[in-house]
């Protein structure tokens, strides 16, 4: 089934056309983002049952941008009605013409010479199988309850198993001279987390679930309980990591975070702008093997960073960032691609109305290769097989590599040897852990149950993944 | 909007409940370079409202909550739809009763603040203007920033007869300095201040661009090894997250944390033994940022350790109910007393001090701290080199009995305490 369009943008479409009108008599580019956004969280663990609207997530906003003499400005706002429009155009108006009139010495307002405005018309939305509000609160309660009391029941060192589920179902309308673009989109996630302790040490061991759909990614869950839980046993008993540089085969998920933290933010072009990414002198030039094709896009694979045009009315992309090891663009939005005189690649997002858009991930991958896992591990003599991937950061400028992940597995002779090693940080130069992939898997997974940030903020749901590869990394 | 959501309320009998309204006023600046590439101002307001409902399963009294997002412009019908649903996801919340907050003091009050002598777009043109102050070097430069100026309302409406709230301002953001001689090299920082603090942020920017002088001329990372490390800046703050986070009163409920009231909690190894601690001693107060939390509970100033013993849990309302304890609310600024030595006298022995990592990390799970190096200063005890890359990987668990505090302080909008403290033994991952 296809996700149905807001009945409260429908509503409010004609209402901020007629602002749309007005503002474009004051000025030679405008637009309106309208959201109309529902995200629930449900979570059952030992400390209680929750259920609550995301905060983050949920709104209904509008988001005004103009170009006033070339120059960018924006205005959000939460309310609109059919009197209130000459007001809320006089607010926009007054408090956009206020800001910025004193500017710190020697700094000067940036002004475009022209703004585009292709002609566009989008009316699209996702598929789902069953709706999370049809499936009832109750019955995803006792789902979540049920997977929660097997998990603190699987052995006396789970001290808890938190089950969780959330849904974001949006309807998103732009407006502006030349645009007239509707999508309505549906994404869920689920995980696990099981918690083990031993003294006053506590581990976990994650399981995620992600799909561009409805409460059908629950299917899945419960099986990887076990899993769950024996990987947070398992940690209580980790040794620490002898620094090094090692072989290493990166499970799905920790390619996923290779991918997107190491080199994704490294290709994000509103970097380029400000002359912080290494990546802008690389275009054209080798920075992976020759295993390795890269793509990003809203429309390169169907997850949760699906959509069909992004917040600034640029239609989804699909976008190949590095071919055969060879980087051939990065990703863009809107504004950005005007400081660059490039097209934009559809990846203006914006954390709701409220925020400024950023040049951000989607979905962002890398191609399969022809390996089987097996023989993957079976070439390695001394090295680590990584998984669960914890946490990472950007270094455009740099291309610095800081990632964590919660396990190494050990590898001796080809074969695992079950001994493990927690925390793990994975450390060097991106093009160096990129040029040392030596094989790469048959096959790709891809998740998103997590947000990515721009810096410290911004927060937008992203998907990565990828196969598992075999590649040289310095471990801490 | 209010009304309406409260005469549904009692349409639909819905005896408890807690409505939040917040409204925010923004304005906000970002620059590339020298030039401001985009303005944005901002008028929004939510209505939150977290509904109760009490029932009995398997003969024990249970409270179910479930919250929704009330927008402007719903229809009577569309909010009782929404609260109604809300209402029976509620029932299926099958917590162990608790009381709401009581209504003690009902007020409004507006947060002191030399912003709200201002305009927000002359506290964000203000806090701009302190930024580039210093940004008048030709050797190293802002290469980019953000500044916000906020005001925010909150209204907090309960069952219980609590119709409180207060209004706050506040200026934030973050820049990036970049220096290109002799390698192009960059540093992140962010700035949160209650007040138009223009000189500390000066000082900020100042001390960020010569740090980023330095790095630049950093080339080698540390090699591996075990080091006396000092860390400063807001990444003190980041550890004694650990202690707050540990004495959370939902840690404690749950059993993640074994924490008691009357230990001496900073003596535990990681075995749960308890060892002697020969470094500084931590005392620290929780301090709230803002008056009345989203649960109605009015907040104070509340100590948490005294010379490393816990005085008290904290938290929010259920959990703190559960444990029979008062509720608290959360806090957004710690503080945490100085220690007797100086920065220079940390200085006297070989050390490895960070003073900016890509991202630290304080598990206070696991006690694992730590983070990739982009700037460190080594002192073998002969020479001062600057260096880059590597990593720290240490464990509170294991250092929290011999760490120093510096006597020198920091002050932020979310900690006041010393700006440096150093560990003994701390593995780093190097070349």
């Amino acid at each position: 089934m296809k996700v149905k369009e807001s009945e409260y943008l429908k509503l409010k479409k004609p209402i901020l056309k007629k602002l749309l009108e007005k503002l474009l008599a004051k000025y030679e580019y405008a637009s309106i983002l309208a959201n109309d956004s529902k995200s629930t969280n449900y979570r059952v663990s030992k400390t209680g049952t929750n259920i609550s609207e995301d905060g983050t997530l949920s709104e209904r906003g509008f988001c005004v941008k103009v170009y006033d003499n070339g120059k960018a400005a924006e205005y959000s706002f939460s309310a609109i009605e059919e009197d209130t429009v000459d007001a809320v155009f006089d607010e926009i108006t007054k408090r956009l013409d206020t800001l910025g009139k004193t500017l710190p010495e020697g700094v000067t307002a940036f002004g475009f010479d022209g703004v585009e405005d292709e002609k566009l018309y989008i009316n699209e939305s996702t598929e789902y199988e069953v709706d999370p509000e049809e499936k009832g609160d109750n019955n995803i309660i006792d789902l979540l309850t049920r997977i929660s009391e097997k998990g603190r029941a699987y052995d006396e060192k789970i001290i808890d198993c938190s089950v969780a589920f959330s849904y974001q179902k949006y309807s998103k309308i732009f407006l502006s001279r030349n645009k007239d673009l509707t999508q309505n989109v549906m994404w869920s996630c689920g995980y696990i987390v099981a918690m083990a302790k031993d003294g006053e040490e506590i581990q976990n061991g994650y399981k995620p679930v992600s799909m561009l759909g409805g409460i059908e990614v629950l299917d899945t869950l419960e099986s990887n309980l076990a899993d769950a839980c024996k990987t947070a046993i398992e940690l209580l008993s980790a040794e620490p990591m002898i620094p090094g540089e090692y072989d290493c085969i990166c499970e799905p998920d920790v390619t996923g975070m290779i991918v997107h933290e190491a080199f994704g933010h490294g290709v994000e072009m509103d970097m380029f702008v400000k002359d912080r990414a290494q990546a802008k002198e690389f275009i054209g030039k080798q920075v992976a093997s020759e295993l390795i094709t890269m793509h990003d896009g809203a429309s390169t694979i169907p997850q949760v960073a699906t959509y069909f045009f992004d917040d600034e009315g640029v239609a989804a992309h699909d976008t190949i960032i590095i071919e055969k090891g060879i980087l051939k663009t990065g990703i863009c939005d809107a504004q950005s691609a005007m400081h660059l005189g490039v097209a934009g690649t559809g990846n203006g997002r914006r954390q709701d109305t409220t925020r400024k858009a950023y040049t951000r991930m989607t979905n962002t991958i890398f191609e399969a290769g022809t390996s089987k896992v097996e023989d993957m591990i079976a070439s390695i003599d001394y090295g680590f097989l990584l998984c669960q991937a914890s946490s990472g950061m950007e270094d455009p400028k740099n291309w610095g590599i800081q990632l964590m992940v919660d396990i190494a597995r050990e590898i001796k002779d080809g074969k695992l040897t079950g001994k493990i090693f927690s925390p793990i940080v994975l450390t060097g130069y991106v093009p160096d852990l990129l040029k040392s992939i030596s094989m790469i898997s048959d096959s790709i997974e891809a998740g998103g149950t997590g947000y990515c940030g721009k810096g410290y903020k911004e927060w937008v749901k992203v998907s990565d993944g990828g196969p598992y590869i075999k590649a040289r990394i310095r471990l801490g | 909007m209010k009304d309406k959501i409260i005469a549904s309320l009692k349409r639909l009998n819905i005896e408890e409940y807690i409505i939040s309204i917040t409204s925010y006023k923004s304005a906000q600046m970002f620059f590339v370079k020298k030039s401001l590439d985009c303005k944005r101002a901002e008028n929004t307001k939510t209505y939150n409202v977290n509904v109760y409902r009490s029932f009995e399963k398997d003969g024990q009294k249970m409270k179910g909550n479930s919250s929704v997002y009330v927008y402007n412009g719903m229809t009577d019908a569309e909010i009782d739809a929404s609260l109604s649903r809300a209402y029976l996801a509620a029932s299926f919340v099958c917590n162990p009763t608790y009381d709401l907050m009581e209504c003690t003091e009902n007020k409004f009050i507006t947060m002191e603040s030399d912003l709200f002598n201002y305009t927000l777009e002359e506290c964000c043109e203000k806090t701009a203007e302190a930024l580039f102050a210093e940004d008048n070097r030709e050797d190293v430069f802002i290469n980019s920033a953000e500044v916000f100026a906020y005001e925010s309302n909150v209204e907090i409406l309960s069952s219980t007869g609590i119709e409180s709230g207060y209004t706050k301002r506040s200026v934030s953001g973050e820049f990036v300095a970049q220096c290109k001689e002799p390698q192009d090299v960059e540093t992140y920082k962010d700035f949160r201040y209650n007040d138009l603090d223009c000189e500390s942020l000066k000082a900020k920017v100042r001390q960020t661009l010569e740090y980023t002088i330095d790095r630049a001329k950093a080339t080698e990372a540390p090699k591996a090894g075990k080091y006396r490390v000092i860390i400063s800046d807001s990444y003190v703050n980041d550890v004694f997250s650990y202690y707050s986070g540990r004495a959370q009163a939902g840690y404690i409920y749950a059993g993640y944390s074994t924490f008691e009231v009357g230990q001496n909690v900073q003596a535990l190894n990681a075995d749960g033994e308890v060892a002697e601690v020969k470094g500084d001693k931590v005392s620290m107060t929780l301090v709230p940022t803002e008056p009345l939390s989203y649960e109605g509970i009015w907040q104070r100033e509340l100590e948490l350790l005294d010379n490393g013993v816990l005085k008290t849990y904290y938290g929010g309302l259920r959990f703190s109910r559960y444990l029979g304890i008062e509720p608290t609310g959360f806090f957004g600024c710690v503080n945490v007393a100085p220690g007797t030595m100086s920065v220079e006298d940390m200085k006297k022995q070989p050390y490895l001090w960070v003073v900016n990592f890509s991202d630290f990390q304080m598990d206070d799970f696991t006690g694992h701290f730590g983070g990739e190096i982009r700037l460190a200063f080594l002192y073998d005890g002969e020479k001062v080199t600057p260096v880059t890359g590597g990593s720290i990987n240490g464990s509170i668990l294991d250092s929290q009995t011999n760490m120093h505090f510096s006597k020198e302080i920091q002050k932020s909008a979310d900690f006041v305490g010393p700006y440096a403290m150093c560990f003994e033994d701390v593995p780093v991952a190097g070349v």
